[in-house]
């Protein structure tokens, strides 16, 4: 079997006597679109957060392309090729989606830090930027204020500077939330026809499991930090503890 | 998409036509005026570097003027070295500590970035009362003479001279910042500024950018400074002091901050209430202060801001924004 | 006392000595690093102000004595007036900018601190003022045979008597309550019908007052001069960042520690008196940046 693209392994966060993230370890090939689901304060996005190096771990390891990435700063791993969303929209509300995207691009230009001139810079990072752009079909909005923006289109805008930045490791951290049930229809379509196109390997966080099985090749399952199921889509819905964790079981 | 627009270019060209052909029109005094708006401009403008295009406001920038000031005085005051060499190695020095600074005081964010650039100034200002055999302590250095250039080139020893090498420093750092902001680097810095989590997430190492923004911005201060000190024929504690910080930020503010022009703009509004108000009553840095007060609940834009916007409602009267 | 005095002392004389003048230490800092606490407490905003509050107070407790002979009219009125100033300052300019982000209050309560600053520099001149203590409260005691200024003893009990008082008042009265449920969740207070801005403006004037009684109190000790306000508002800066922004405990803490500091490294290095406060607020400030006990800086 080839090696997997990412690698997490025994992956542990405590916070004192809490725990938030609880040995989890998964293999996530490339090409592959990988769904990580739990109910509430599964772990989720704490696990998003120890692979992109914004909170370090207390034990385990994770590897990416078969290097070490465990402790690395977020910036850092960003240049080993993984772009990230966040739950909660985090953009610059006053620059236009095209500079947003713009400036997500420069950021793996390898001289993203020219202090003059810098015309090549910014032409590639505007092709790439507006490529990005058009990916997700915000290509109308492209000169308007991001703080503008529909709170759907802004999520697609999250996506779209990750994106911008070509990475090899797409992370999506909900990227539904907070749309309303047809903005959540619509984000739905843009994303899984830039995923079948990009054929680019995506970990997805999600809530909504409408959008889940129709994006996901396969799902990853935790309930209280572990690991309790990872497997193909109809699997995992028939799974006998994922319903359990999901519907039943006050604790 | 609008045509570029020729009369900012134009307006600049025409000022600086006028600051070429000041000493001939003007009398002495108001020469001297000039060039300590010139001096002071660049230290403000060199401020606005830090606060208006990065976010990372100051309450110590009188490091920067103080550290430049004394070091181009002991040069002169100590060594045979021409004056430009001087001022430019006292600025380039001031870069240097800054360095340090800046990596010190981005430990913290926010207030606390805030409050240790003042603790930094405060401790060169005890140092400078107690390292007396450099610093002179409390009477400061005297007698800073205006050396002549190189290759025996005696232009700068004159006011007029001076006056043209000030200017000179004043708009090469100004094209040189200018520079900076329209480059990549500079749109890091604006991506710092509104929303520095995002910009580290996007591959920056926003730290080092941080650092850098605040090297050259104390260089430049240095540079004022280091300009300072033979045009004085001074250099003392009092410009190691806190008020002098404060009123440079207010200058940043007022003048209009996160637009170069406007800090230069600030120092001249500064200068005016300093000489024109103060034969009338000495109460005037304190009304200084209230209009800095003023403006900050009123036009955070800043004089300079406030025009930008007249004109640009003036070129578009149907309402349309551009992006 | 000279360094051969001190070395002539015993060590146990030495740590007393040390001791009393690192208590009477603390307990002006406590009085500086309470008031800036408690209005970041409620406000969520530093007052940069709080060091030429606290310059304005001595100054004033100097007038005071002066026209009117009574340090301890000084003591009461100076306290009053700049938190009158205060309060005035909050309803007329802080006010406005509630929905304004940070760095405005920041800048405007650096606008209060020039504006005050320069308003000093006017009223009464640039140079250092000496402010005689009362009578009652100069002169030395002596134990172990060695002299203990009397003043110094004073502020000891005095800051011991004022934190209990405001220990007090925060937790057992209803203004403290609200004090305390106003910093914790303003919007649950304004639901329950209580005036939150007037809360406001009141803990401001008290922060501001609290401030002023330490000037007041620290005059004459070290009297009142220019150099005060930045010094002033870099200690209670500092303070309030060891104890935890929002925490009274912590403040306490935080003066007691940086008093020590200050007075036992100032015995052993003189010279780097300054530098050390530098680096004990660099040390805090990376190590940890929300304070010892506080909340969110």
């Amino acid at each position: 079997m080839a090696e997997a693209l990412l690698e997490v392994d025994d992956l542990t966060k405590r916070y004192g006597a809490l725990v938030a993230v609880d040995g989890v370890s998964m293999h996530v090939q490339k090409g592959e679109v990988r769904a990580v689901i739990g109910p509430n304060g599964a772990g989720k996005t704490t696990l998003f957060h120890l692979i992109t190096g914004v909170v370090p771990p207390t034990s385990g390891s994770v590897r990416f392309s078969g290097s070490e990435i465990t402790r690395l700063a977020p910036h850092a791993i960003c240049q080993r090729g993984l772009s990230r969303t966040f739950q909660l929209t985090s953009l610059f509300p006053r620059m236009s989606a095209r500079e947003n995207a713009m400036l997500a691009a420069q950021g793996r230009h390898r001289r993203r830090w020219m202090p003059f001139g810098g015309t090549d810079v910014f032409a590639s990072a505007r092709a790439a930027g507006e490529d990005a752009l058009e990916q997700l079909g915000l290509s109308h909005v492209a000169d308007r204020p991001a703080g503008l923006l529909s709170h759907g289109d802004q999520r697609l805008l999250e996506v779209a500077m990750a994106m911008a930045q070509h990475p090899e490791l797409l992370l999506l951290d909900e990227p539904t939330q907070g749309l309303s049930v047809e903005e959540t229809a619509q984000a739905v379509e843009t994303l899984a026809q830039f995923l079948d196109k990009a054929r680019i390997t995506v970990l997805l966080v999600e809530h909504d499991m409408e959008v889940v099985f129709r994006l996901a090749h396969r799902i990853t399952v935790l309930h209280r930090g572990a690991v309790i199921a990872d497997d193909v889509p109809e699997a995992v819905k028939a799974n006998a503890r994922v319903q359990e964790a999901y519907l039943g079981g006050i604790e | 998409m609008q045509k570029p627009n020729p009369l900012p270019a134009l307006g600049g060209l025409a000022v600086v036509c006028l600051l070429i052909a000041a000493p001939f029109g003007l009398p002495v005094f108001a020469m001297t005026l000039l060039t300590e708006l010139v001096i002071l401009g660049l230290f403000a403008m060199s401020l606005d570097l830090m606060v208006g295009y990065a976010n990372l406001v100051s309450f110590g920038h009188a490091a920067a003027y103080g550290l430049g000031a004394y070091a181009s005085g002991y040069m002169l005051l100590n060594s045979s070295m021409p004056l430009p060499v001087v001022v430019l190695l006292a600025a380039l020095l001031t870069g240097g500590v800054a360095i340090g600074v800046g990596w010190v005081c981005t430990l913290a964010t926010g207030v606390s970035f805030s409050m240790l650039t003042l603790a930094f100034a405060q401790l060169l200002y005890a140092i400078a009362f107690k390292w007396t055999s450099v610093t002179g302590g409390s009477d400061g250095l005297a007698g800073i003479p205006r050396r002549a250039g190189p290759f025996s080139i005696t232009i700068f020893t004159s006011k007029t001279g001076f006056y043209y090498f000030a200017l000179t420093c004043l708009i090469g750092a100004y094209f040189m910042c200018r520079a900076l902001v329209r480059s990549p680097f500079g749109l890091v810095l604006r991506g710092i500024r509104e929303n520095e989590a995002k910009t580290l997430v996007l591959g920056y190492n926003t730290r080092l950018y941080k650092i850098t923004v605040i090297a050259i911005a104390y260089a430049l201060g240095g540079l004022a400074g280091a300009l300072y000190a033979p045009f004085a024929g001074f250099a003392n504690t009092e410009l190691l002091f806190w008020l002098l910080s404060g009123q440079a930020l207010i200058m940043v503010i007022v003048g209009g901050q996160g637009t170069l022009i406007g800090p230069i703009l600030g120092a001249a509004f500064f200068m005016l209430l300093e000489h024109q108000l103060s034969s009338y009553t000495e109460a005037w840095a304190l009304f200084f202060g209230l209009i800095f007060i003023a403006f900050v609940l009123f036009a955070p834009e800043g004089i300079w801001g406030l025009a930008r916007r007249a004109f640009a409602r003036a070129r578009a009267p149907t309402g349309a924004r551009h992006g | 006392m000279t360094p051969r005095d001190l070395a002539r002392m015993s060590t146990l004389a030495l740590l007393l000595t040390q001791g009393v003048n690192a208590l009477s230490q603390a307990a002006l800092l406590f009085f500086l690093g309470v008031g800036l606490t408690l209005i970041f407490g409620i406000m969520r905003i530093v007052n940069f102000a709080h060091g030429t509050l606290y310059m304005l107070g001595a100054f004033i407790g100097y007038s005071l004595v002066r026209y009117t002979g009574s340090y301890w009219l000084a003591l009461v009125l100076a306290p009053l007036t700049v938190g009158a100033i205060g309060t005035a300052f909050e309803l007329g300019i802080l006010r406005r900018l509630y929905r304004r982000d940070a760095h405005a209050f920041l800048m405007v309560t650096f606008g209060l601190a020039l504006v005050t600053g320069e308003a000093v520099r006017l009223l009464w001149g640039s140079d250092a003022l000496q402010v005689p203590p009362p009578a009652l409260l100069s002169g030395v005691v002596f134990l172990m045979d060695e002299p203990f200024p009397v003043y110094r003893l004073f502020l000891m009990s005095f800051g011991i008597v004022v934190a209990i008082a405001i220990w007090q008042l925060l937790e057992r009265t209803r203004l403290g309550l609200l004090i305390r449920a106003t910093s914790q969740n303003a919007e649950m207070v304004h639901a329950l019908g209580v005036d939150v801005k007037l809360v406001r403006s009141g803990v401001f004037g008290i922060g501001c007052g609290l401030a002023a009684l330490g000037g007041v109190l620290a005059a004459p000790l070290v009297t009142a001069a220019h150099g005060m306000a930045a010094t002033a508002v870099i200690d209670a800066f500092v303070i309030v960042i060891i104890g935890g922004m929002g925490s009274f405990l912590g403040s306490l803490i935080g003066a007691l520690l940086v008093a020590f500091v200050q007075v036992f490294g100032n015995y052993y290095l003189p010279d780097f008196a300054l530098a050390f406060m530098y680096l004990v607020m660099l040390l805090v400030l990376v190590v940890r940046p929300g304070g010892l006990l506080g909340k969110e800086a």
